[in-house]
């Protein structure tokens, strides 16, 4: 392997890292009424279906919610301003996500957590570990050489 | 500290078990009314008849606001006599109105001329706007509105008689059985 | 007479897996190897039972005898027989049935292949299977009597469930995940049996690797039909909607996966004793709360089989099961502590348990997503949604760390590894990868989860060519084989691993197909009187006519349908409706699909008015969705080629032709 390859792998794979972030997370143009709405019918939930949102739901409910959206939008309101009218009328059940922090914190705080218990646990001076049992490990059983895990740096 | 490890047990399995516990007896689609103890919406709708009413034609009076349709079978077939019977009993005290829900004004009209028209209104909720007013889910739903306007008590699902008593006394003080 | 033989059959397996655990239990504690015999006769007799009340159940759902009242909820004069047969597990009752045949099947299966063998865990594992199997049988004794009467007996049935006749996938999703459901109480069993006898060295994992892969299989297999006929019938264009019950037959897949990773780990290091035993555990119970979260009624859902009096004897099984398993885990903690820590900070091993912590987390956060409307009704009495948004923005990033790692993982060795390795695994494909993603991005593809997603995708790839390509021309060169049949020798050889590499590449299709049509589907809803065109994607299309008119197959079914033809990428006509089943409030839709492996073009029928002839039609072009189903299928095969057995003695003779056999064969299972 010549030797400057890796470091162009790298330093490539961070070079479209940023450019990816830089199009993608760039602020581009407002959007527009049509996708404000949709974005919007998306996250809220269709009345007389099961779980499906306003925007992919075909009942007449769904299509009044959508068009109460599109008036709301033209008439100048803000995102919360249209959660608002919706929650007002049929609680905090036609969101489709909670809008409570902790809902969205605990399970990524869980995800972290479990990683971070992972990497103690790999990185921690290990201590001597009780025999194991009388049995020999898979591992410590005579095995015939595989060639496959010969290759095994 | 070696027994502290049994508490795993308890600890695991006594709140899952409470958790799938509380959802017995409760409806999962009926969802809490954020319009109860508030001012009712207003509306002006046309009836089957082809007469015009709105909420201020009631002002003043406690009212009944039923939402429901032909093809709710079997629940608002069950629930039909109910309201037929509180319109008769408490015709001068409260008024009842009738709105249908997702529904074609023939059918409805079918429905009544087959399970009998107690004589209240029924209005034409064209667009459904009425029904996202007052956040209903699907039929029936019944709302119960006081002599000021205010929203008192909300029925999810089809009406018995006791469950009828119950709500009007929340808007009726002097309703009983 | 038939119901009742059907509801004797149920009685007598009741009574048959009762004594089968009874004996299992008594037979491991006394060492009576005749009560072993007796019990697992007992066993295969309940399955016997089963058939025999299944076949009642068909026999009465073909012959339309109303006098059963599930025959009278589920079946009509003018349900065509097909659909009579599929209503067996239609509706409740009818699928408790199927499932203890099922279960009762695995059972009979295992106890007789190992009838010879392991004779410390087979009783106690038969012991568990017993019980559960009563446990199914009791309930369709008590609350849930699939053959109970009804009288007076009607003329006419109410007719099966209007979603469940529209597409033949009703005949493929159920069997197929209750399969992956039932067979996954046998590593459970297993795990159950190898605390009691505290034999907790790896011989456990050993004989269940393809007790868990098998049923895996259906698992994945079910699920992915099930989320093609939600596809496909449903009619809003999409295939998974984290409905709860969605969610819950892929709780127990996650657990499982998990469970399938870290065995291969402890299986060749040892220890992790108390993780992969808590795994099969959580596997299990999980796969009974995914049964009581959609029989209990406790939650609403698109699947929802009625409220009935059999969600507490659910959810009391659940309870014994997870507090038995769980005291008898900690009574045997002492001997499971210990040993399984990799040597390598960096190692296949680590790639392994990172691998478990994210899917845990997945577990985690799908659980908590599912149950929270419950936890906050119970504690506040509000009502709130966890939607596909929350579960969207919460799984997709974990997702995305689990395809990566399933690229790197197989490639570190097993123990440490060195920078140089990794310098030369991962060189290339960074390359490749990093290349790729920039043309993509060159070429206006903007959306950000797609280039992430086939980014990856040529990282996990290419590392996974690579990997298979080394070992081929290693072998080709050393026996002078061409690279394909080098491959393929090799592949046979080492079923686990390449069939490891063709799940893994099954899996990275699925995703890649998923956030392709995800991100890059167009729709748009159009009203068109007949003769307008509407165009979409590439796509132009024309209503031709609106027909009403009754089913040939059903004539009590009235069709409301939509007559459209199509030019673009594809060209055609098709049909799309809604149809009036007398007993469903709704009218069910019927989209068409026209699939190429390129695009979908999707289209529902809305509304319609019969006095003009126009239609309001909600039109979908879905790239690649074609490809999360044959992912799907390159999962499957992989598994199965997995599992296939390999044929030992010549493994051992023809690598090392002067050298006889060191042991005798591994047992397999």
């Amino acid at each position: 392997m010549k030797r400057w390859l890796p470091a162009l792998a790298m330093g490539g794979f961070l070079a479209v890292a940023a450019l990816t972030a830089v199009v993608v997370l760039r602020p581009g143009p407002e959007p527009s009424a049509a996708e404000r709405a949709d974005v919007l019918a998306r996250g809220l939930r269709c009345p007389d279906c099961q779980g499906l949102s306003v925007a992919d739901s075909p009942t007449s409910s769904a299509q009044e919610i959508r068009r109460q959206i599109d008036e709301l939008v033209a008439g100048g309101a803000t995102d919360d301003e249209v959660h608002a009218h919706f929650v007002a009328r049929y609680g905090q059940w036609i969101l489709l996500a909670p809008t409570s922090p902790a809902a969205w914190i605990i399970p990524i705080a869980v995800v972290i957590a479990g990683a971070a218990v992972l990497g103690a646990w790999l990185l921690s001076r290990r201590r001597a570990d009780p025999a194991p049992p009388s049995a020999l490990t898979a591992a410590q059983r005579p095995r015939p050489p595989d060639e496959v895990e010969a290759l095994d740096a | 500290m070696r027994g502290l490890r049994w508490l795993i047990v308890p600890l695991l399995v006594i709140p899952l078990g409470w958790l799938l516990f509380s959802g017995f007896g409760r409806d999962p689609r009926e969802i809490s009314s954020p319009l109860i103890g508030r001012a009712a919406p207003a509306w002006t709708l046309t009836s089957l008849d082809g007469e015009t009413l709105s909420s201020e034609d009631l002002a003043g009076r406690p009212y009944v606001v039923n939402f429901w349709a032909s093809w709710c079978i079997p629940a608002c077939v069950d629930e039909h006599p109910v309201l037929a019977a509180a319109h008769e009993q408490y015709t001068d005290e409260v008024a009842i109105v009738g709105v249908l829900y997702n529904d074609a004004s023939a059918d409805a009209e079918g429905f009544l001329a087959r399970y009998g028209d107690a004589g209240y209104p029924h209005l034409v909720d064209t667009d459904g706007r009425l029904a996202i007013e007052f956040g209903v889910t699907g039929p029936p739903e019944t709302f119960f509105v006081d002599a000021d306007g205010i929203l008192r008590a909300r029925q999810f699902g089809p009406l018995t008689d006791p469950l009828m008593s119950v709500h009007l006394s929340t808007i009726l003080p002097s309703a009983s059985r | 007479m038939i119901p009742s033989i059907g509801h004797a059959s149920i009685l007598v397996g009741l009574g048959l897996t009762v004594y089968a655990a009874v004996a299992f239990v008594l037979a491991a504690r006394g060492g009576d190897s005749r009560l072993s015999v007796s019990a697992r006769r007992a066993v295969i007799g309940s399955f016997v039972a089963a058939a025999v009340g299944c076949a009642a159940m068909v026999i009465s759902l073909l012959t339309h005898d109303f006098g059963v009242r599930y025959v009278a909820e589920n079946n009509a004069t003018t349900t065509p027989p097909f659909i009579g047969v599929i209503s067996l597990w239609a509706a409740l009752e009818g699928s408790i049935l199927f499932w203890a045949l099922l279960a009762t099947g695995w059972a009979s299966l295992v106890l007789h292949r190992y009838r010879d063998r392991y004779r410390q865990l087979m009783p106690w594992a038969g012991a568990t299977l017993a019980t559960i199997n009563a446990f199914f049988f009791a309930v369709m004794v008590w609350p849930g009597n699939p053959f109970a009467l009804t009288s007076p007996v009607g003329a006419e049935g109410t007719g099966p469930n209007a979603l469940l006749q529209n597409h033949p996938f009703m005949a493929l999703h159920p069997p197929l995940l209750y399969l992956g459901y039932t067979g996954l109480a046998v590593p459970f069993a297993f795990g159950i049996a190898a605390l009691a006898t505290r034999r907790l060295d790896e011989e456990w994992l050993r004989v269940v690797r393809r007790w868990t892969l098998v049923p895996w299989t259906f698992l994945t297999l079910g699920i992915v039909a099930g989320a093609w006929w939600s596809y496909e019938v449903l009619g809003w264009g999409g295939y998974w909607a984290w409905d709860p019950v969605e969610n819950a037959a892929l709780l127990p897949w996650l657990t499982a996966t998990a469970f399938i990773h870290s065995a291969m780990v402890a299986e060749r290091r040892g220890g992790l004793k108390i993780w992969t035993s808590a795994l099969v555990i959580a596997t299990f119970v999980l796969t009974l709360v995914g049964t009581f979260l959609t029989r209990s009624g406790i939650v609403a859902s698109v699947h929802s089989f009625t409220q009935s009096a059999i969600g507490p004897w659910f959810l009391a099984a659940i309870l014994v099961a997870l507090a038995g398993s769980l005291t008898l885990l900690v009574w045997r903690l002492p001997g499971l502590i210990g040993g399984g820590r990799p040597s390598g900070t960096v190692s296949r091993e680590s790639a392994f348990l990172l691998n478990n912590v994210l899917f845990l987390g997945l577990t985690f956060a799908v659980l908590f997503g599912t149950l929270l409307p419950l936890l906050v009704a119970a504690t506040s009495g509000d009502t709130i949604s966890v939607g596909a948004p929350w579960f969207n923005t919460v799984t997709v990033p974990i997702f995305v760390a689990l395809l990566f790692l399933m690229g790197v993982g197989p490639a570190l060795p097993w123990g440490t590894a060195s920078w140089a390795t990794m310098r030369e695994r991962f060189t290339i494909p960074l390359i490749l990868a990093v290349t790729v993603t920039a043309a993509a991005l060159a070429l206006g593809l903007r959306d950000a989860a797609s280039l992430g997603t086939l980014g990856l995708a040529v990282l996990v790839g290419a590392v996974m060519v690579d990997e298979v390509v080394r070992g081929a021309r290693s072998r080709a060169r050393s026996r002078r084989e061409d690279p394909a049949t080098a491959t393929w020798r090799l592949a046979t050889r080492n079923r686990r691993r390449y069939g490891g590499y063709a799940v893994h590449l099954g899996v990275l299709v699925m995703a890649v197909a998923v956030a392709i049509s995800s991100g890059l589907a167009i729709d748009r809803t159009v009203t068109l009187a007949p003769g307008e065109t509407a165009s979409i994607g590439g796509y132009e299309v024309r209503h031709e006519q609106l027909v009403v008119e009754a089913l040939a197959s059903d004539r009590r079914v009235i069709e409301t349908r939509a007559e459209v033809t199509y030019t673009g990428p594809q060209s055609g006509s098709l049909r799309t409706a809604l149809r009036d089943y007398p007993n469903s409030q709704a009218a069910i839709a019927t989209p068409a699909v026209r699939t190429s492996l390129a695009e979908d073009l999707y289209v529902t029928l809305l509304a319609s008015d019969q006095a003009t002839g126009a239609v309001t039609l909600h039109l979908f072009v879905n790239p690649l969705v074609v490809w999360i189903w044959i992912g799907g299928a390159i999962v499957g095969g992989g598994a199965v080629f997995a599992i296939w057995p390999e044929r030992r003695a010549r493994r051992v003779a023809v690598e090392h032709p002067q050298r006889v056999p060191a042991e005798p064969s591994v047992e397999g299972a």
